[in-house]
């Protein structure tokens, strides 16, 4: 089986250099910018909007980076492309980033997919020019408010397992851990941690093994309405995790 | 206000400190000192480690003429259950006085934070499944759905929808059937992976659902 490793050198002020670093891409959703999201839009090669995160963009950026002028800021931070069933974002936003260059995608006429999986096929399908050899989408916004779409959010994961996905809120991450590969998860404590958890959603899990972390699993079975792995601490600076299910991995992102 | 409906109030560890804090903002036409002893929960229960300590002894301290003083019940042994999951038990078996027979539970900022917590919360209504428990938010509701039963769900139009989901979080379903929403489910297969029902909306003022597998059922609270 082969081996998965997985970092959150995305958090930090800069990527470090041991290794080739991803390619990331920036998906905004319609949620309160978390306060990080310049520092991940530095790091991202492309940057989209699904639908009313264009309004999140526009609003909340200037208040993220208080020391810069408003419209500086505005000018600045333009997304790549604002894609979705445009049933949120205002006109006069889209028609701002429309005039900078902003690709508009709009996909009102498609009701069966949400404005996320919309983004994640447009990023895998449409993006000829992006280096997608070592790719990692970063989802701002994900978590949080009405739950039936971080319900969907968590789907989109689970429906382009093949693809690395990162669902960040202020408060934590979620990504897949598929049960086609053994992981190592190398924990930046400076920017996340100590909390984490491991979650069998949408199947429950026969056999879940892990090092690293406080209380660890030694093939123990996970499901809802038993034992679910949350409240766990990480000890160290790696953990790995092996598991005959695709389970959610889930850590807090720290506070400074 | 919920807490006027309920005959038992308990706060989980920190909830305490929430209670006391933010209750006096709600209601911020009346004196918050006078707020913070009018809603004074029945116990605190929990692993102590995020409430206050003036906090817990204010609630301690009340007094006891007005009613019989709090309960401050400290767990802090048991790490193996979440602080929700203290408090359900508690509920459960602690509670000699309150008439069980047609008891529902709500636990009010059970979403949103960190999800291993929120995912905690979920567990609670797995682990508790013949129990009643609706976890709540600012924005919506979550409660279970057992598939020992088939469901009708009454939608109070004014304050909740229209959007809403039905959720396979622990196994796949194999069958769901529904009436009511907006894309109903007929024997549809449902799993993470696959199809969920999520940006569902409700069309009338009564839902419908039947399904193999255990599901949790979401809907909008309105914001008004």
């Amino acid at each position: 089986m082969d081996l998965m490793r997985h970092s959150s050198a995305f958090l930090l002020p800069s990527i470090p250099d041991d290794g080739p670093p991803p390619t990331y891409a920036l998906v905004v959703l319609n949620q309160r910018l978390p306060r990080f999201t310049p520092l991940v839009w530095k790091h991202a090669q492309l940057r989209l909007c699904a639908d009313g995160g264009a309004n999140r963009l526009y609003d909340e950026m200037p208040g993220l980076l208080a020391d810069e002028d408003g419209n500086d800021v505005r000018n600045r931070y333009k997304p790549d492309a604002v894609k979705g069933d445009m049933d949120s974002v205002r006109t006069e936003v889209l028609e701002f980033y429309s005039n900078l260059g902003t690709k508009i995608v709009d996909e009102s006429h498609d009701q069966d997919t949400t404005d996320l999986h919309k983004c994640i096929a447009f990023i895998r399908d449409f993006t000829p020019d992006l280096d997608k050899s070592n790719l990692c989408i970063l989802v701002a916004g994900a978590l949080g408010g009405r739950f039936d779409h971080e319900v969907g959010n968590i789907n989109v994961l689970y429906r382009f397992s093949t693809m690395r996905i990162i669902l960040l809120s202020d408060d934590c991450l979620i990504h897949l851990l598929p049960r086609t590969h053994h992981h190592e998860i190398h924990i930046q404590s400076s920017v996340e941690g100590p909390h984490c958890g491991l979650v069998p959603i949408g199947t429950p899990s026969g056999s879940t093994t892990t090092t690293g972390l406080q209380w660890d699993l030694n093939d123990t079975e996970m499901k809802f309405g038993g034992l679910v792995s949350t409240s766990n601490i990480v000890k160290g600076d790696k953990i790995t995790v092996q598991s005959d299910s695709d389970l959610l991995w889930t850590i807090s992102i720290k506070k400074v």
